[in-house]
């Protein structure tokens, strides 16, 4: 086990590397000019040798890799200048992960109850209706569903701010209801997944050769459905519930800017637009790492959750 | 407890008739089932696939689909009614009066609990059973049915166990509350040769051990002769002949039963010889064909075949069968010739 998951890290750093290479590149191909028009000549010229922007871009990326590799990540140029890039990243975490913590305790429970409300009842009304409300959660992109809700619930029916409340005290009740919309807006994706994953593993977990058993042992439906079905449906459901636990650090690009949202997510299209290089290198960096961790921990946590990988595992692995 | 004495009727199925819904109209898997169940005997089903067997114990056992359609009859179960019965109400006998065995022991277990948690379940669950004292007993199961070190298996997981193994241990499951009735469906089908005898020989042992009575479902006419007190021959939907088992294999008076018999290979089939097969296949029961369902396939059809049922003929006190054949004005044409011969050699080699 440990050797496989020092394989998996080594595999990861190498992932890395490349994600952070390839961002170094393709950042210089976005056209403007970093340090903007106008400004005076000698400043000018003081603040590319400061950033090392006058040498040839494969030194300018030998020097990065350098620094990177001390864990000197860089500063910003523009969006915060002269800020170290990870200082500003962890101002901007706090407000993305109550958001996403909130719209998690949401999205799990409910996917998970109109997933068994669904395969239990397969094939009925209340069947129906939840599968019409998956596919139409998949289907409509996030920035419609929080253009929708910030345009009749906040602007028509002015029952909650438009966007965020950001002269409340943090996490004051003022802005928590502000949180509300965007809150709901991420959730409608994460709801869908989670009720398509369960209703499908349900299902077959009820058609099994198991349950059967388990009814013939003298189990009620009721007691069979709690102790052999869902326990066995449980298992594949951590392969979506796990990335949602992970990815509660990313925030989301569009719902933040539709919500004026100084998170980590406006904090990415912000240095974007504005050729902050090493912020958002620093960023993507950030989302790579996320991203690859969980899939890490997915696989880690199949072993954990499964017996038949956990015990079965060692036998069959070289 | 058993108030029951050996012999006395303890299941009772009468005239059970039964459709699935299916978008092709229904099915009429079983038309007009009666049986019955004596304390300690094992009863054996055997026809071919399709012809009900499982069907009828899904039914005694209430483990049917949903798309189940119960047309008429009666289940009794030492006197009580089983068919309207509650899920709740029938849960209490289930498991613990009348226990199953289904085919595929590969899959029946929950492959993410426990094998000892498994077998304990039911006696935590149904009896209340505390903890400690469940778990004795479910070692004493695990080495009744001859696993070696219960104490270490009894943490393990089922895809840690052989398939003969996880068949044992179902069978544990089913005796873990001591039931009266055990129904095998099929339960050595996905078994090799070897493992098949020994769980066959258990199930006999357990049978004398705890009185059991059992009901044996198979299509392999070879465990019928070797574990059977009685069978019932079940062809699309209707038990087509019933008798002890000398009664079926030295005396069968169906010719569906002869048919059965005679694609047997005996001891005395050599390699080149052709097994003899029924011809053609069991008729779309979505529309059962006017009188004997069998009649298509019987070369011994008569006109009445095609035209009314047979009821079932009395032969004896313990052996009826439904074919017109025995009807006092029927024709007598005894049993067929390659078949006779065999039966002949058979009482021979008994003797």
């Amino acid at each position: 086990m440990a050797k496989y998951i020092v394989k998996r890290i080594l595999a990861m750093v190498l992932t890395l590397f490349i994600i952070i290479s390839i961002s170094f590149f393709a950042i210089r191909l976005i056209p403007g000019d970093v340090l903007g028009e106008g400004a005076n000549p000698e400043l000018r010229a003081a603040m590319r040798a400061r950033y090392h922007l006058d040498k040839p871009l494969i030194e300018q990326y030998v020097i990065f890799i350098k620094n990177f590799l001390s864990f000197d990540f860089g500063e910003s140029i523009n969006l915060y200048p002269r800020r170290p890039v990870f200082d500003v990243i962890a101002e901007k975490v706090p407000l993305t992960l109550v958001l996403n913590i909130f719209s998690l305790i949401i999205t799990i429970p409910t996917g998970i109850a109109c997933g068994i409300a669904a395969a239990l009842k397969k094939n009925t009304l209340t069947d129906h209706a939840i599968s019409t409300m998956v596919v139409f959660n998949v289907s409509v992109p996030s920035f419609v569903f929080a253009s929708l809700l910030q345009y009749f619930l906040a602007y028509k029916l002015g029952w909650f701010p438009i966007l965020l409340d950001l002269k409340a005290p943090f996490m004051s009740g003022a802005q928590l209801w502000s949180m509300v919309l965007p809150v709901l807006a991420l959730s409608f994706g994460g709801i869908a997944t989670i009720t398509r994953y369960m209703r499908a593993e349900l299902f077959e977990a009820l058609s099994s050769e198991y349950m059967l058993l388990a009814r013939a042992k003298g189990l009620t439906q009721l007691q069979a459905t709690v102790r052999h079905a869902l326990r066995n449906s449980f298992i594949p459901l951590c392969n979506v519930i796990v990335p949602m636990f992970m990815s509660v650090l990313s925030g989301s690009m569009v719902v933040e800017t539709i919500f004026n949202i100084p998170g980590l997510g406006s904090l990415m299209t912000g240095s974007i637009s504005t050729s902050d290089y090493y912020l958002t290198i620093a960023i993507l960096f950030v989302y790579s790492l996320i991203n690859l961790t969980s899939v890490l921990v997915v696989d880690l946590s199949y072993g954990i959750v499964d017996p038949r990988i956990r015990i079965g595992g060692g036998k069959t692995r070289e | 407890m058993n108030e029951y004495q050996k012999g006395e009727r303890i299941l009772d199925v009468q005239d059970l008739e039964l459709g699935f819904n299916t978008y092709a109209g229904q099915v009429q898997a079983l038309r007009g089932v009666s049986f019955h169940l004596n304390k300690g005997e094992t009863l054996a089903i055997v026809g071919e696939s399709g012809s009900g067997k499982s069907v009828t114990i899904k039914t005694v056992t209430k483990l049917l689909a949903p798309n189940a359609v119960i047309k008429g009859g009666s289940i009794t179960y030492k006197g009580q009614d089983i068919l309207n019965m509650t899920d709740k109400q029938f849960s209490q006998l289930r498991g613990s009066e009348i226990s199953v065995i289904f085919q595929d022991p590969l899959s029946s277990l929950d492959p993410v609990m426990k094998i000892g948690k498994q077998i304990t379940e039911t006696l935590r669950i149904k009896l209340k059973m505390p903890r400690e004292q469940a778990k004795a007993r479910a070692l004493e199961l695990m080495a009744a049915v001859g696993i070696p070190e219960p104490e270490k298996r009894f943490d393990e997981f089922p895809f840690q166990f052989s398939g003969g193994m996880r068949q044992r241990i179902v069978i544990a499951i089913a005796l873990a509350c001591n039931p009266e009735v055990l129904i095998c469906d099929e339960p050595t089908t996905a078994l090799d040769v070897t493992i098949q005898s020994q769980i066959l020989e258990l199930i006999g042992e357990l049978q004398r051990k705890n009185d059991l009575s059992v009901i044996f479902i198979t299509h392999d006419l070879g465990v019928v002769a070797n574990v059977a007190d009685r069978v019932c021959v079940m062809y699309a939907g209707k038990i087509v002949e019933t008798g002890t088992v000398e009664e079926i294999f030295y005396d069968p008076r169906h010719p569906y039963t002869w048919s059965l018999l005679t694609s047997m290979p005996s001891l005395a089939t050599s390699a080149e010889d052709k097994l003899t097969v029924i011809p053609g296949s069991l008729p779309n029961m979505v529309h059962p064909p006017k009188g004997d369902a069998f009649a298509a396939r019987n070369r011994f059809a008569m006109k009445i075949d095609f035209e009314e049922e047979p009821p079932m003929f009395k032969i004896s006190d313990t052996h009826y069968a439904a074919t017109w054949l025995e009807h006092p004005d029927a024709p007598k044409i005894g049993i067929p010739e390659p078949l006779k011969s065999r039966i002949a050699a058979q009482l021979a080699r008994e003797v």
